[in-house]
């Protein structure tokens, strides 16, 4: 038992100082910050090989032989440098956003503009990539009012300490700062979500959702298997039915690095057409998100949550997925790019 | 007023037929008849049958836990008007 707890506190500690070294890499020029970041996540990667050899299983359970085994390196590799990196992005959301926001160009806002203008609000569908909430919160302070379903997954997470909770607390504000409203979270007894994300639509807002999210216990039976990297996935088409039934429009977003690492690109599409049956229409939104994945794969932040693709129904279920692996994993896997 | 609300979720989002025909009593989160997309239909509804409009502070779960609920909810919603005259 004290060995667990000393365990958890080298694990809450190693986080904290992840935390505060992002924080100071943020404070430096953007090529240096940027820079040391992937530094950082070379080390980590070569250090941390339990949470490595993790990555590469679930990497080669879900592509299979989609990628040789030197693109699946460079992809692993990449992962732990765009981890480190995300966090300096949501360090660099200081004064008003404006450090981050100038090195992100935003293709596509005439589109979101343009479905603000009908009075409906706009729902911008995205997937746990890349930096997706800091992108979220580069929209807000660029002028949209954004509001997110989404959880914070810190708050319910009974495996990490109140210590570490609170560290991820601090490390969320920028990110809580720089929205329209308070975070919708989706969790058992709180039907209200659809309908609070359907006000903010009402008041002409932007509401962003993660359709890769895997559902909850409660909501397997709404959940729709569609074609996803490859394999068949349960996912939910609430944002979909959100669209169908307030009449907003739907647009996607992604997220994506630059090769310099410091450069971020937000790409929001036109609107989708969601006039046809649910689960026709979100099956092309599925393939968008599962496209885009491929594309880009180390930008998807799940191939560390052996949890989370095994309640995806994307890989098998593991013996040694546990919470409590977290203090022999390091502090990369369980919660780095889990935002909500 | 009762009998309209019934009508409407026992068509429109009941889909297990066991839990047909529903009482007014019935718990409809427990049941799982309600759920996130089912109570943003029900709230749909409810605005232009009955003429209302339901802020974020309405969106309570206790508001929607039965159709009894949802008829005390709406009559505390309109002291004025009689609910009964639209339904």
């Amino acid at each position: 038992m004290g060995e667990a707890r000393a365990a958890r506190l080298l694990c809450s500690l190693e986080r904290a100082a992840c935390l505060a070294a992002a924080a100071l890499l943020a404070r430096l020029p953007a090529m240096l910050g940027y820079r040391m970041a992937c530094w950082r996540g070379d080390w980590l990667s070569r250090h941390q090989t339990a949470n490595g050899a993790e990555l590469a299983r679930n990497l080669r359970l879900v592509l299979g032989n989609e990628l040789s085994p030197a693109t699946a390196q460079q992809v692993m590799r990449d992962w732990f440098r765009l981890t480190c990196c995300e966090w300096v992005d949501v360090r660099r959301l200081r004064h008003g956003g404006r450090p981050l926001r100038r090195l992100v160009e935003v293709r596509g806002r005439g589109h979101l503009e343009a479905a603000l203008a009908g009075g409906k609000g706009a729902i911008l569908c995205s997937a746990h990539f890349g930096s997706y909430l800091s992108g979220f919160s580069v929209l807000h302070t660029s002028g949209f009012p954004v509001t997110t379903i989404g959880r914070w997954w810190y708050n319910y997470d009974a495996g990490i300490s109140s210590a570490e909770r609170r560290i991820w607390d601090l490390h969320h504000r920028p990110l809580r700062r720089h929205r329209q409203r308070p975070n919708i979270e989706p969790w058992p007894g709180r039907p209200q979500v659809a309908a609070l994300a359907a006000a903010a639509l009402r008041a002409n807002e932007v509401v962003t959702i993660c359709i890769d999210a895997p559902p909850l216990e409660s909501d397997r039976a709404r959940a729709v298997e569609v074609p996803f990297l490859g394999r068949q996935a349960r996912l939910l088409p609430g944002a979909v039915v959100l669209a169908q039934l307030t009449g907003a429009p739907l647009l996607t977003c992604f997220m994506y690095r630059a090769a310099d690492y410091r450069h971020q690109v937000l790409e929001i599409s036109a609107p989708v057409a969601v006039d046809g049956e649910t689960a026709a229409t979100f099956e092309r939104f599925a393939s968008e998100m599962s496209a885009a994945i491929q594309r880009r794969p180390a930008h998807w932040n799940f191939w560390g949550k052996t949890g989370d693709l095994v309640n995806l129904g994307l890989i098998p279920r593991q013996p040694d997925t546990s919470p409590a692996a977290c203090a022999t994993r390091g502090p990369i896997a369980d919660s780095s790019r889990r935002g909500s | 007023m009762e009998t309209v609300i019934n009508d409407y979720i026992s068509r429109e989002l009941v889909h297990d037929p066991a839990l047909l025909p529903l009482a007014d009593g019935t718990p409809l989160l427990e049941t799982g008849i309600m759920d996130s997309l089912s109570l943003l239909r029900l709230v749909v509804f409810l605005e232009e049958r009955f003429g209302v409009t339901m802020g974020d502070t309405d969106l309570l779960p206790e508001n929607f836990s039965s159709v009894n609920a949802i008829c005390a909810y709406l009559r505390a919603r309109q002291p004025g008007k009689q609910a009964t005259a639209h339904g």
